[in-house]
């Protein structure tokens, strides 16, 4: 059924490939990530080609990119995150991008629509617990058992510091939970809310002449809402980037 | 053209103009507006997401111990604690971030006092 607002999120393989009995077909998922992917790598090697002093629009754009994560992160984490982590959070930040907006496109050449790989909690679960991880990883190697300071605040009296840091060691494994399920459910809950209205217009333009000026109501809140998944879309990539930072923050300096 | 600069002294100082008329240090990045809606999703996935955490845990410990039910009885209230604790860090940073007008009109206090 086209009109299935839950379809989109089907998984589909396009060449079926097993690894050690495990399935690991190449999906339109994974076509639309590789699409994510590509779009950020031709567009900053095309836009950087010139590297001209004074810099076209292309390089504008990939210039105040750059500029705007820098920003970011050294205002989240400090120079010395820029100089460790900046690669990362550039990164994540422009595969979350560009995949959120390339699942804007509703379809082409014959593809139905294009996969939203970020409406997948497996895939928002992988790049959060990365997130995680990396500032385990890199929290005790460069701190050691000084990062364990993460779950100690200073300035609690003895007696209340168990129970402290027993909530916080809680608060500190809910970030990639609460770090994954944001991006995840704004993005399926964004493309649901698009089909269902868009799917509103069809079903009452097939009852005549009244309903065709009935549907003019929700293809106008399609169009409405197109708009602000574009936004959501940014904000999305955004929010999940800046919570990177600070979570990467308390690698550098834990102790709060 | 009569002083020609080395262009790297002519490039320093067009940072330096750029930055004067940009009225910041040139690490200006002000956050897209959040919407209300995004903010309340923000805050109930943190509670949200504490309370589970906590019960997991709990849930593991329950497991190793075998001490059903009281670790995911414990578990949870101490994921409710963390749930509060992560809603006032979103809170208070987004109050930072969100300074209040200081010439905003005050709440009337309606208290007999």
């Amino acid at each position: 059924m086209a009109d299935d607002p839950i379809e989109q999120f089907h998984i589909e393989p396009i060449a079926e490939f097993n690894l050690a009995g495990w399935d690991a077909s190449f999906t339109n998922a994974s076509l639309a990530m590789v699409g994510g992917v590509a779009v950020a790598a031709l567009f900053f090697n095309w836009a950087m080609k010139p590297a001209a002093m004074v810099p076209g629009r292309a390089q504008v754009v990939a210039e105040s990119a750059h500029d705007f994560i820098r920003g970011m992160l050294k205002d989240g984490a400090g120079e010395e995150g820029v100089q460790k982590f900046f690669p990362l959070v550039f990164t994540l930040f422009l595969f979350i991008f560009l995949s959120n907006m390339l699942s804007m496109f509703p379809g082409f050449f014959g593809v139905h629509h294009v996969f939203a790989p970020t409406s997948q909690i497996v895939i928002t679960a992988m790049l959060a617990l990365l997130v995680f991880f990396t500032v385990i990883i890199v929290g005790l190697a460069k701190n050691g058992l000084k990062f364990f300071k993460v779950f100690a605040p200073s300035g609690v009296p003895i007696y209340i510091l168990w129970f402290v840091i027993l909530i916080e060691i809680i608060s500190f494994f809910s970030r990639p939970l609460s770090h994954a399920v944001r991006l995840w459910a704004n993005i399926l809950a964004g493309h649901i809310l698009l089909k269902v209205f868009a799917g509103f217009v069809p079903a009452l333009a097939s009852l005549g002449l009244i309903g065709i000026l009935g549907a003019s109501l929700p293809l106008a809140m399609t169009v409405a809402l197109y708009g602000l998944e574009f936004l959501v879309a940014f904000l999305q990539a955004y929010v999940f980037a800046i919570l990177t930072c600070i979570y990467l923050n308390d690698a550098l300096h834990p102790g709060h | 053209m009569a002083d020609r600069k080395p262009p790297e002294d002519a490039l320093s100082n067009l940072r330096r103009r750029v930055d004067a008329a940009r009225g910041t240090d040139g690490s200006q990045n002000a956050p897209p507006p959040q919407s209300p809606a995004s903010l309340a999703l923000r805050y109930g996935g943190e509670f949200g997401a504490a309370v589970i955490v906590g019960a997991l845990l709990g849930y593991g410990a329950d497991y190793l111990l075998h001490s059903q039910p009281w670790g995911i009885v414990i578990g949870m209230g101490l994921g409710f604690a963390a749930g509060v604790v992560n809603v006032v860090r979103v809170a208070q940073s987004y109050s930072r971030s969100n300074p209040v007008d200081p010439n905003a009109p005050s709440i009337p206090d309606d208290e007999e006092d």
